[in-house]
């Protein structure tokens, strides 16, 4: 099953591997596109892993203070056990966000066991129905495919242990693990990751009484958490500034980018990171900056992957470049997932970013812009409006035209784009960072901790 | 920021020590939600006082950062999704500093949207362009390292802690304390015996400037207070 969020992908090896794994795809071997240069050779494979992160690298990003306070947190917790299960080792965000976070809460001495299940192909064709069917796509659910979700799930029931204290299950497709509690005092989380604010019926129906075994609930957004008589918690997902996509970067890597791509840094720089997907409204950014720079001069950069191994994807990369035509200020870049220092590149080149979703999960390519301190376009759409807030860390628009006259007016007031860039940076600090989710995490074991 | 001078006082030992703690919270979903104005209104009267205090106090650390233009989530929602300026601004000014209890700061929004609904009757049930989902927090108090007994100990323990102790002592205490006032200020004057120092932190705006901002401006005046 797909991960929630929309980003761009990485796909790197895990630093810190669960104790099982589903077979993991490799990413197409057949390099991306790009339009205007040839990629070097060096991106056509995947860089090697980099080592986890330890709570002191933080230090420098966030300050002493706040490090410190998360180790007092976690201080009342040292010893305590925790396992995380989903369904995925490699790829995606739950099992990036995973891959981070669990050697963080070793750190802190919160004994944490990262555990993946398995299944067949059925059972996850099923649990990719059920993925879609949850965020709102029609779907029959067959009695067979019922059969075929819980057979798989009483499989990993039995062939996995649950002694830890606390127990996280990670979106639907482990949900009805919780049949696996017992009387001993444990507390039980699921960790919905998906939007689930307009289900479809049956498949809720389904699913709903398992969740509602569970003594809390964690959703990414104020939208998707549903009437469960259990506490629901807001987790936001969030970035790692210490990642490949999110670190600093000195400027002549960001140059030689720019040089190998053909990206003119003399000249301002409008750019769109997002995989060929038409709810990114990818062909809604070309028209509204074609119309932006009939009064601005500057240049489209619409970054993306997915059209190499997704049918729908190719289409989309197709329309965007009808839409693009033969205009040579319009760089369309189809590249591999693995691209991350690349993305983070093109991201600190650019003079400001857009996101102009029209559905959106969370949006982290809207965190990662912010992050950057860029003055950011979103669509009030998803996540996107926890994020941006409007004209305080970014604008919002509902339109091509929207978006058009936003582009012309950030191009054009630098120092009003500048602030929008600092606020938007500040933000992401306080609340979307992966020391947040830490903060997080510790919170809610020690709240539930304390619920006994 | 004030400039009047603080009387230059002799470092001396506190009866009572200052501990610095802060607070970690955790936001939880409540079943209210509003697109309406009269829904936000319902919602206001009935929501937990942990709703109140997360999209009032809580969202003013959220967003510590702006320096204008954000006082908390209600005067947001009625600018951004309602699209009512004057709501906005009337919102926007409820200072929570002027509140001692939660429940005194929700009477004051239940009675600006009342006014504004019953004076209004048009956009009663006129759609928002975003959903208003009432949050509360749950709340951990962690103590820090950091202990004060002296006023060379209180500064230094200032600079070393995060703002979120800042907000916690200095912006939260007043639930805790019920008293317009803050923990910094109360154990200056109560302690140490430094009037002039209490009042002038009092003096400080924190809707103005960001939470460092203020966090730099006590420690500012306590160094002068050290002199």
């Amino acid at each position: 099953m797909e991960p929630v969020e929309s980003q761009t992908r990485t796909e790197t090896a895990p630093d810190f591997s669960p104790s099982a794994g589903t077979a993991f795809t490799a990413a197409p071997a057949t390099p991306g596109r790009v339009e205007r240069r040839k990629r070097p050779r060096t991106w056509e494979t995947p860089p090697a892993p980099v080592p986890p992160p330890h709570l002191d690298d933080y230090k420098k990003i966030v300050g002493e203070a706040e490090i410190d306070e998360l180790r007092f947190l976690a201080r009342e917790l040292k010893g305590k056990t925790l396992k995380m299960v989903n369904s995925t080792a490699v790829g995606g965000g739950v099992a990036e966000m995973l891959n981070q976070l669990v050697p963080l809460l070793n750190e802190v001495e919160v004994v944490t066991h990262w555990d993946v299940i398995t299944g067949g192909n059925d059972f996850f064709e099923v649990t990719k129905g059920f993925h879609n069917a949850l965020q709102g796509s029609d779907y029959r659910l067959t009695q067979q495919a019922r059969d075929i979700f819980l057979m798989n799930n009483e499989q990993n029931r039995q062939r996995l242990q649950f002694n830890e204290e606390f127990i996280v299950i990670h979106d639907p497709q482990p949900a009805p693990l919780i049949q696996a509690r017992t009387n001993s005092p444990q507390h039980w989380v699921w960790r919905c990751h998906i939007d689930l604010s307009n289900p479809n019926p049956e498949v809720w129906g389904f699913l709903r009484p398992f969740i509602e075994k569970y003594d809390a609930a964690i959703f990414s957004s104020q939208s998707f958490a549903r009437q469960l008589p259990i506490p629901q918690y807001l987790f936001y997902p969030c970035i790692d500034p210490l990642s490949e996509k999110n670190k600093e970067l000195d400027d002549a890597f960001v140059q030689q980018v720019c040089d190998e791509l053909g990206i003119d840094r003399s000249r301002p720089i409008v750019t769109q990171v997002s995989r060929f997907d038409r709810a990114k409204d990818p062909v809604g950014v070309i028209q509204a900056f074609k119309e932006a720079r009939k009064y601005v001069d500057s240049q489209l950069v619409m970054a993306g992957g997915g059209a190499t191994d997704d049918p729908e994807g190719a289409a989309v990369l197709r329309e965007v470049r009808e839409a693009a035509g033969d205009d040579p200020d319009v760089i369309i870049l189809d590249l591999p997932p693995w691209c991350a220092l690349q993305i983070n590149a093109l991201q600190r080149a650019s003079t400001i970013i857009v996101q102009k979703s029209v559905k959106e999960g969370f949006g982290l390519t809207v965190t990662e812009a912010l992050w950057k301190g860029k003055p950011t376009i979103g669509g009030a759409v998803g996540g996107i409006p926890n994020q941006i807030i409007h004209k305080l860390t970014g604008v919002l628009v509902h339109s091509v035209e929207g978006c058009a006259y936003q582009m012309r007016y950030l191009l054009t007031h630098p120092e009003f784009a500048k602030q929008l860039g600092e606020n938007g940076r500040a933000h992401v600090k306080e609340n979307f960072l992966m020391t947040t989710n830490v903060r997080r995490w510790l919170l809610l074991l020690r709240i539930l901790n304390g619920r006994k | 920021m004030t400039t009047s001078a603080v009387t230059p006082v002799r470092p001396h030992t506190a009866v009572k020590a200052f501990y610095f703690n802060t607070s970690a919270h955790l936001l939880r979903v409540t079943p209210q939600k509003a697109t309406t104005l009269v829904e936000f209104l319902g919602a206001l009267r009935e929501c937990p006082e942990g709703s109140i205090f997360q999209h009032t106090f809580r969202t003013l650390q959220e967003h510590h950062f702006i320096r204008e233009g954000f006082s908390n989530d209600f005067a947001e929602w009625a600018s951004s999704a309602c699209n009512e300026p004057s709501l906005a601004e009337a919102l926007a000014s409820v200072d929570v500093r002027e509140f001692t209890s939660v429940a005194e700061l929700r009477e004051r929004f239940v009675q600006i949207v009342g006014e504004f609904v019953n004076r209004n009757p048009t956009v009663q049930s006129r759609q928002a362009r975003e959903t208003f989902y009432f949050c509360a927090s749950d709340i951990v108090v962690i103590p820090t390292q950091y202990v004060a007994r002296t006023l060379r100990e209180f500064a230094e323990g200032l600079r070393h802690v995060s703002v979120h102790s800042i907000q916690h002592h200095f912006i939260e205490a007043r639930l805790r304390i019920k008293l317009m006032s803050n923990d910094f200020s109360q154990w200056l004057l109560e302690d140490l015996g430094l009037p002039e120092a209490a009042r002038q932190l009092n003096r400080i705006d924190i809707y103005t400037v960001t939470l460092d901002d203020v966090k730099n401006q006590i420690i500012r005046i306590v160094e002068r207070a050290l002199v």
